[in-house]
């Protein structure tokens, strides 16, 4: 199939936020509500000496004013417990929270954040990634030995989690390579930069709170709050209004408890909503900064022979979900290529920046781009084509990956082919133009994930589903699997999603996991309906149920059309007995096994599910005076599998590509020597514009894909982020002789690198 | 409690100026920097976007009256403007986005005084005057008087700019606007450059006038010295176009910030007053670029 087929259908949510019509969490308006500010740190790493609350607490309209000292003594963290909701004693970050405020206008809240007295005893900033795991370095989190961590991830000091992968004998490799080539390549952070800053309001009915709240992973939100104010899951409802997106920025549990314990604090509900700075500097969620060094050995055939690697991953003061990220570091250095030894491996490390966290495929923009950079530094060194270099050592079905996985069926290297054919389409080259290419993989993940599925008395179909929508669209989806299932048209159903209270759980919209998962569960929810419908027919239509097929709205009997009943007429009898009610759940598919390597911290990401390969072609253009490149166009290959929704798939690749190109040129968090961030807000941290976006043209290589997601599908959301800053570094480098040693590629680093 | 009158006559709005209100036109930068925290809102604001009276572009009198509150994106599209003070409409239309210029005022923009301002140089080239009027009455200020550092003018709070006033160039005059852009909207000038070029009648492509502004490198908008030294009785070429890089490089005084080195400035504010001269000489010799021409040169450009 190709994408220039007609599109199944369009999202559902379109028209409510193309009209605004769309209710956010922002736009929330409860009897009595009040407004939540917090008093940040403002200051990278001290000692709280003296926090007085007195004078905040007088300013009329203040009903609640909370620090550390009001909640109960939790830690907590994904994999690595070592954050409180509010600071104690000291403070690693600039955007840590000391006090909370509810007050009954924003301006009274600000006040009474104003008033609050903070005194501090200022201690040495942690801010260099090298120094930071030298001898004697001053230690963010001293009592991190007392803090519980998941089992089997090596910590040690400012090393908050180490992995690597082993395989082969690398030195021995090295020896036998006739060329050996080394890179070092640093990358600095960056954000998600949703549109919507995030919102919470919280409302306490009894000793049970509802929160709203624009997060991309509701049940996580709820355990979070479960965990650090002590409820019973039960007690906390978790609801997302529209969301303004998110790109792994609102993934974890961020404030919800917060606002939350406030509301119970001054018997009232109580809504945060954060300005663009607090968006910047807060949440403990940003793209990792990232030092990485390379060393190649190649064989004079262009064989890769041998790998060794490193990654220094900035951690941020806190461990929010990133103690994985150096196993995925680890596999983004190795890269999708056939590797017979490998030594790699990658530190996450503490320093007193914002803590770093799930930013859509989070360490592969950074690692991709200085790998595939590297790629193209091993290739000019032998004198070999690059796209030629990775056609021959590039993973492909039935071969061994540098981690010892052997890859079922997958497109890979027709990726490759067909994005460069696409891209010379283009036609010639001017001289200040050049086209990069480069490739990517991204795991597929499984998880648990549940639905319901009812048809009522009209035969009007509602998808109940854990499922949550950040923007991807994959939600919408489920409509058109339901509908398929039960011979339906999609329109016939709605959908109830994101709400802790109603629906079973799922992971939400994370690790490009919602079609791959909640798929699966949705299919079976309808299936069970689609018996009931069977059983239903066959009795009706005097034939036997395994005959009965639904098509079109209607249950006929195979081979004979006209012999049918209309779905909607099954679901009026049902509407009198047995009600049409499905749950679906299924099973996961399980990892597949690794050979030949060992893997110190393993985080189970060294053998992939479904993994998804891509191959972007960019077509950029220099400015040589100013140093100014511009993409003009993308050419994007994917391996996701079967594509289901083709407009949702397009949608999220044309969207990657463009945040990947913000990455590549324009995006970076600036911190000073104080470890602030100076470019907290929309003018400095530059975004891409609609104005920008280049051309992309997409084509997916469609392979079934067993033991993944519905019909064969993989993921796609954070694929179209893996590749694209390395194929324009590439390019870039084809222009102007060397490549840009700093990510972003901002137009005075590619100047520094003419001269 | 803060206050905010909707002006309904020029007079009802210099009465209230001279009360100590601050006027507000589009509100692009006066509100956007007191909801940024850069700036408090003032406490009584005076909205003067309604005032028909500044809302004129006149050429009756021979050159361009343009009124305070006329619109970037009115400017882009004015037809005496394109056609006689063209680098202006290069400014108006690099501002922000859309919506940025449909409500950003040239008044505003000319009084906030950025040293980053897009009409700026523009203005300078163009031998622009602004008009100042108070209750006790009217003056006229050349631009290269009016600006005095970051946000600051000669105005005195009491006086409203009510319009900016420029002479016709020459005949066989063209000018231009380039700014050095790391995105295609929403950007601010790293620096720009602004250049009037006038030739020889005779059409031997010889300069005769000669005028360069530019943006972002000092603490106001500066003209360029002896760049009529260095050009007149010389044709356009690589060698005059590498002397106004020079010129321009040397009077820069920018500063490092996070949008770019001292080093970086100095060099491209070179690379962007060559291009502003040489897109001016060629609509001096009646070629026709569109506005803006930082959409025709470099990689800016639209395919
Ligand atoms: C997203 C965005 C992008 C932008 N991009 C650019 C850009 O690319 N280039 C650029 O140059 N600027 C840019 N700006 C800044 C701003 O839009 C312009 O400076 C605009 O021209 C200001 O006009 P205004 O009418 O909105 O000014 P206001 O905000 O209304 O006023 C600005 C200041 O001038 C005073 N003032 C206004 N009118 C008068 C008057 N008639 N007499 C006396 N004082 C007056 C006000 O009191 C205030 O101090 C941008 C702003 C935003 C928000």
């Amino acid at each position: 199939m190709t994408i220039a087929e007609t599109p199944r259908f369009v999202r559902a949510d379109g028209p409510d936020k193309v009209t605004g019509s769309g209710r956010y969490t922002a736009d929330m308006q409860l009897a009595g509500m009040l407004a939540a500010k917090f008093k940040f740190a403002e200051i990278a790493h001290a000692r709280i000496v003296r926090l007085d609350l007195s004078a905040a607490r007088q300013i009329p309209g203040v009903l609640a004013v909370l620090t550390d000292d009001d909640v109960p003594d939790v830690r907590y963290g994904a994999g690595l417990a070592d954050r409180t909701l509010f600071a104690r004693d000291v403070v690693r970050y600039e955007g840590e929270v000391i006090a909370a405020v509810a007050a009954t206008t924003k301006e009274a809240a600000q006040a009474a954040v104003d008033a609050i007295v903070v005194e501090y005893e200022p201690l040495p900033i942690v801010d260099d990634l090298e120094m930071a795991t030298a001898d004697g370095a001053v230690l963010v989190h001293p009592e991190w030995e007392s803090y519980r961590a998941s089992p089997g991830v090596p910590r040690d000091g400012n090393v908050a989690s180490h992995s690597s992968v082993v395989r082969g004998d690398v030195d021995q490799g090295l020896r036998e390579a006739d060329i050996v080539v080394t890179s070092r390549y640093i990358a600095d952070g960056s954000h998600a930069a949703p549109i919507e800053p995030r919102a919470v309001v919280a409302q306490w009915e009894g000793d049970k709170v509802t929160i709203w709240t624009s997060t991309q992973v509701p049940f996580t939100a709820r355990d979070g709050v479960c965990q650090t104010l002590g409820l019973p899951t039960n007690r906390v409802r978790v609801i997302v209004p529209h969301m303004g997106g998110g790109f792994g920025g609102k993934c974890g549990f961020h404030y919800e408890a917060h606002i939350a314990a406030l509301a119970r604090t001054a018997r009232r509900p109580v809504k945060l909503v954060f300005t663009r700075r607090e968006e910047f500097i807060a949440p403990d969620r940003r793209r990792e900064s990232m030092i990485v060094d390379l060393t190649t050995g190649v064989k004079s055939d262009g064989t890769i022979v041998a790998r060794r690697g490193q990654a220094l991953l900035d951690n941020g003061a806190y461990t929010a979900d990133s103690s994985f990220f150096t196993q995925l570091a680890v596999m983004h250095l190795a890269g999708p290529y056939v590797i017979p030894n490998v030594d790699i491996g990658a530190e996450l490390i503490y320093t007193n920046h914002q803590p770093s966290g799930s930013v859509r495929a989070p360490t592969a923009p950074q690692a991709t781009w200085a790998r595939e950079s590297h790629t193209d530094e091993v290739a000019a060194a032998l004198g070999m084509d690059p796209v030629e270099f990775r056609l021959l050592n590039a993973v492909e079905t039935g071969k061994v990956g540098p981690s010892g996985q052997t890859y079922d069926e997958i497109g890979l290297t027709e990726c490759i082919r067909k994005a460069v054919a696409a891209s010379e389409t283009a036609g010639p080259l001017a001289d200040n133009e050049a086209v990069g290419v480069a490739i990517g993989w991204w795991p597929s993940i499984p998880s648990p994930s549940g639905a319901y599925v009812k048809l009522d008395g009209d035969g009007a179909g509602q998808i109940i589903t854990g499922a949550q929508e950040c923007g991807t669209g994959s939600v919408m989806t489920l409509r058109q699997l339901a509908a398929d299932e039960l011979g339906m048209d999609p329109e016939d159903f709605q959908i109830v999603h994101q709400d802790t209270a109603v629906a079973p759980y799922d992971t939400g919209a994370t690790g490009s996991q919602t079609l791959f998962n909640n798929g699966r569960a949705v299919i079976a929810a309808a299936g069970q309906i689609a018996e009931q419908l069977r059983e239903l027919a066959a009795d009706r239509l005097e034939a036997s149920m395994a005959d009965i097929v639904l098509s079109e709205g209607a249950a006929h009997v195979a081979g004979s059309p006209d012999r049918n009943v209309p779905i909607a007429k099954l679901a009026r009898i049902a509407s009198y007995g047995e009600l049409l009610i499905g749950h679906g759940s299924g099973t996961p598919p399980s990892a597949p096994e690794i050979s030949g390597a060992t893997c110190a911290g393993d985080a189970g990401m060294a053998a992939w599910v479904a993994p998804q390969f891509s191959c972007h072609a960019a077509r950029i253009r220099i400015d040589r005076d100013t140093g100014v490149v511009r993409v003009v166009r993308v050419d994007a290959v994917h391996d996701s599998g079967t594509i289901i929704n083709p407009i949702g798939a397009l949608g999220q690749v044309e969207g990657g590509v463009v945040m990947g190109i913000g990455q590549a040129i324009s995006e970076g968090t600036v911190y000073g020597a104080d470890g602030r961030q100076r470019n907290p807000a929309l003018l400095e941290y530059k975004l891409q514009t609609a104005a920008d976006v280049p051309e992309i043209h997409t084509q997916f290589v469609e392979i079934f894909t067993p033991d993944a997601g519905p019909r064969g599908a993989k993921g796609i959301a954070e694929a179209p982020n893996v590749p694209t800053a390395a194929a324009i570094a590439n390019a870039v480098t084809k222009l102007i002789g060397r490549p840009v040693t700093h990510l972003p590629m901002t137009p005075e680093r590619v100047w520094e690198a003419m001269r | 409690m803060k206050e905010l009158r909707i002006a309904t006559s020029l007079d009802e709005a210099l009465a209230l100026v001279a009360d100590g209100y601050q006027p507000v036109a589009g509100g692009t930068d006066l509100v956007v920097a007191a909801r940024g925290g850069k700036s408090e809102l003032p406490d009584h604001v005076v909205a003067i976007d309604r005032l028909t009276e500044l809302s004129e572009i006149d050429s009756s009198d021979g050159g361009l009256q343009i009124g305070a509150t006329v619109s970037h994106a009115r400017l882009m599209r004015d037809e005496s403007v394109i056609d006689g003070f063209t680098a202006l409409a290069d400014a108006a239309a690099l501002v922000g986005s859309p919506a940025t210029r449909n409500v950003g005022t040239i008044g505003g923009n000319v009084m906030n005084a950025s040293p980053a301002m897009d009409t700026g140089s523009p203005l300078m080239v163009l031998d622009s005057e602004i008009v100042l009027r108070s209750v006790g009455g009217e003056r006229r200020v050349p631009v290269s008087d009016f600006w005095t550092g970051p946000g600051q003018t000669v105005s005195q709070p009491d006086e409203l700019c009510i319009a900016v006033a420029m002479p016709d160039l020459p005949s066989e005059s063209g000018s231009a606007y380039v700014r050095l852009e790391y995105r295609r909207a929403m950007e601010i000038a790293v620096v720009g450059a602004g250049a009037v070029v006038s030739l020889n009648p005779e059409g031997d492509g010889r300069v005769v006038g000669v005028s360069l502004a530019l943006t972002a490198v000092a603490p106001t908008i500066i003209a360029v010295g002896g760049i009529a030294d260095a050009l007149i009785g010389r044709a356009i070429d690589e060698s005059a176009l590498a002397d106004v890089a020079a010129l321009a490089g040397d009077q820069a005084s920018p500063i490092s910030d996070l949008r770019a080195s001292d080093d970086y400035r100095r060099h491209t504010v070179g690379v962007m007053a060559r291009r502003a001269v040489e897109a001016a000489s060629r609509r001096a010799a009646g070629a026709s670029i569109p506005v803006p021409v930082n959409r025709s040169v470099g990689i800016g450009a639209v395919t």
